[in-house]
């Protein structure tokens, strides 16, 4: 009766130690924490106090120590056994060993120092979906009491828990090795991607010297604009790549036509103002990342008011990002060198801009513009964008005061309806610097 | 282990460690490396006191497997006191119980341990 009720007991105990491991099996712990805690409930279901759990590899053919209890030897932590070829295959599957099982073994004879400092007694290999994945050793049981017959099945039970754990382990890990590796590729492919567009940029306006970064600066203004606005992120690497690109088909036109100072011909205006459709030739064989690049670059010669080219399009006809490249590249073109003209101090910009707004310029595009320009001269942005574009840049007259007054009120007709002499001007000699005469 | 705590203090040459809560989970393992610590700064008399222990299982059981194995090392006596019967019944199983002095509790431990050298 005594020995019955022992028994139960006996099994009841070793069912609490097998919940105990599916608990720890199924915990959202690192590996080797979970396979240390599956140690721990293995030891101490079967008061062993020494015990170590190693990590099959296939292609070393080694089994790696990855957790240990009841050894402080530090010499143990890159412990390594050496599995001969076939070896593996001559285990029983999750099926405890004997150390007297495997003594003439090759695996055993050469490995026993191992065997030896870790106070072995019982070897456990570990198989999941029938391959060897790795091992459990353990020493003896406390007050050398020997290994009963039941502990056999129940061991047999817990290796096959612990290999499918350590199994699935191995799978999330190889996952998220994966899943960091494709991540690593992603911005290493950006960054060259990055690259090879700046290049381009460069490469475009190189071909003069009085646009030496013209697309570098239009690609920044359109990002502090679009991110005014509210844009996206992905929105806003569009825009700043059709920024960098939206002279691309320049690289075709003739460099005589592009660096003459003087009045252009009408062949020659002809010539230059094939360009935007140039470039969306060239950039709509490309499949970006962004949308609608093609059409952006395409468009960036447009105006509100339907005068522009190639197409003559309408302000209800053109998209936000075509308003914010249409002021971007008129704005630079006109804050920087020509060969016809020196450039305009800030002031006498602005004046120029707000003459056009309506006309060559979209409104909400020109106040987002200048109201984020007048906090960075504030200094209320303490991230200025637009303002390191502009050292080069006469800033007196351009009155804070003023200009906040200008752009903030246009009340109901803040838009001449017909463009200055003086805006007409400049319109023509933007449009014609970046290769657009209007 | 969320509500594992350790309380420990030493009296003349006796080590008391109170644990609280589940004994459950390898964060419990600061009960082996206190008691090596008293080990090694001499204390040779260990005394734990299981009045708030609430559960203790198989990870738990192997945390106390290896203190009594130090103590064994150390030729040391490790008492337990206050264990409620389901705790005494785990270590019955687990054969930890011959290893250790049980007692009521932590006066009666006292009383058997002052009179050891």
């Amino acid at each position: 009766m005594a020995n019955n009720s022992m028994h139960v007991r006996r099994l009841m105990f070793s069912m609490a130690s097998l919940v105990d491991l599916g608990q720890e099996a199924t915990s959202a712990k690192s590996l080797s924490a979970k396979m240390k805690s599956a140690l721990y409930v293995i030891t101490g279901a079967f008061s062993v106090p020494t015990a170590a759990l190693f990590i099959y590899h296939p292609r070393r053919k080694s089994l790696d120590l990855l957790v240990a209890k009841g050894h402080r030897d530090k010499a143990l932590d890159k412990l390594s056994l050496s599995v001969p070829a076939g070896q593996a295959g001559q285990f029983r599957i999750n099926d405890p060993h004997t150390v007297r099982e495997l003594a003439k073994s090759f695996f055993f004879k050469r490995n026993k120092n191992s065997f030896t400092k870790l106070q072995a007694r019982v070897f456990l290999p570990l198989f999941a979906k029938g391959g060897f994945i790795g091992a459990v050793m353990l020493g003896q049981k406390l007050g050398n009491a020997p290994y009963r017959k039941g502990d056999k099945d129940v061991l047999r039970i817990m290796a096959h828990q612990m290999a499918i754990t350590l199994h699935h382990s191995q799978l999330f890990l190889e996952l998220a090795r994966k899943a960091s590796e494709n991540r690593r590729l992603f911005h290493n492919m950006r960054r060259i991607y990055n690259d090879t567009i700046q290049a381009f940029a460069a490469a475009i306006d190189a071909k003069d010297g009085y646009t030496r970064d013209h697309s570098y600066r239009v690609a920044h203004y359109s990002v502090a604009i679009a991110r005014e606005l509210g844009w996206k992120k992905k929105a806003v690497e569009g825009i700043y790549v059709a920024g960098l690109l939206h002279d691309i088909g320049k690289i075709i036109i003739d460099t005589k036509v592009i660096k003459k100072g003087r009045k252009l011909t009408s062949i020659e205006l002809t010539e230059i103002r094939k360009h935007p459709q140039i470039s969306y030739d060239i950039l709509s064989k490309i499949k970006f990342p962004w949308n609608n690049i093609d059409n952006l670059v395409r468009h960036h010669h447009e105006r509100m008011d339907g005068t522009g080219y190639p197409h003559a399009l309408q302000a209800k006809d053109l998209s936000e990002g075509v308003k914010i490249l249409t002021f971007a590249d008129a704005f630079d073109a006109m804050t920087t060198d020509r060969p016809y003209r020196r450039r305009l101090g800030l002031d006498e910009a602005f004046g120029e801009v707000m003459k056009c707004c309506g006309t060559q310029f979209d409104e909400k595009i020109t106040k987002t513009f200048f109201n984020l320009l007048l906090r960075e001269l504030s200094g209320v942005k303490k991230k200025p964008r637009i303002l390191p574009l502009l050292e080069h840049l006469d800033k007196s007259g351009f009155s804070t005061a003023k200009s906040t007054a200008t752009v903030r009120k246009p009340a109901k007709s803040p838009v001449p309806k017909r463009t200055s002499a003086a805006a007409r001007t400049i319109g023509r000699r933007t449009a014609a610097a970046s290769g657009t005469a209007a | 282990m969320s509500n594992f705590s350790l309380s420990s203090k030493s009296a003349q040459d006796i080590a008391i460690m109170t644990p609280r809560g589940y004994i459950n989970d390898i964060g419990a393992e600061r009960l082996e490396s206190t008691s090596e610590q008293f080990l090694g700064d001499g204390l040779k008399k260990l005394v734990v006191n299981f009045s708030d222990v609430q559960y203790i299982n198989t990870i738990g059981l192997s945390i106390f497997l290896s203190m009594v194995q130090k103590t064994m090392e150390y030729k040391s006596l490790l008492c337990f006191t206050n264990m409620k019967k389901d705790h005494r019944e785990i270590f019955e199983m687990a054969g930890l119980i011959k290893h250790v002095k049980v007692f009521k509790d932590e006066k009666d431990a006292f009383a058997y341990l002052n009179g050891r050298n």
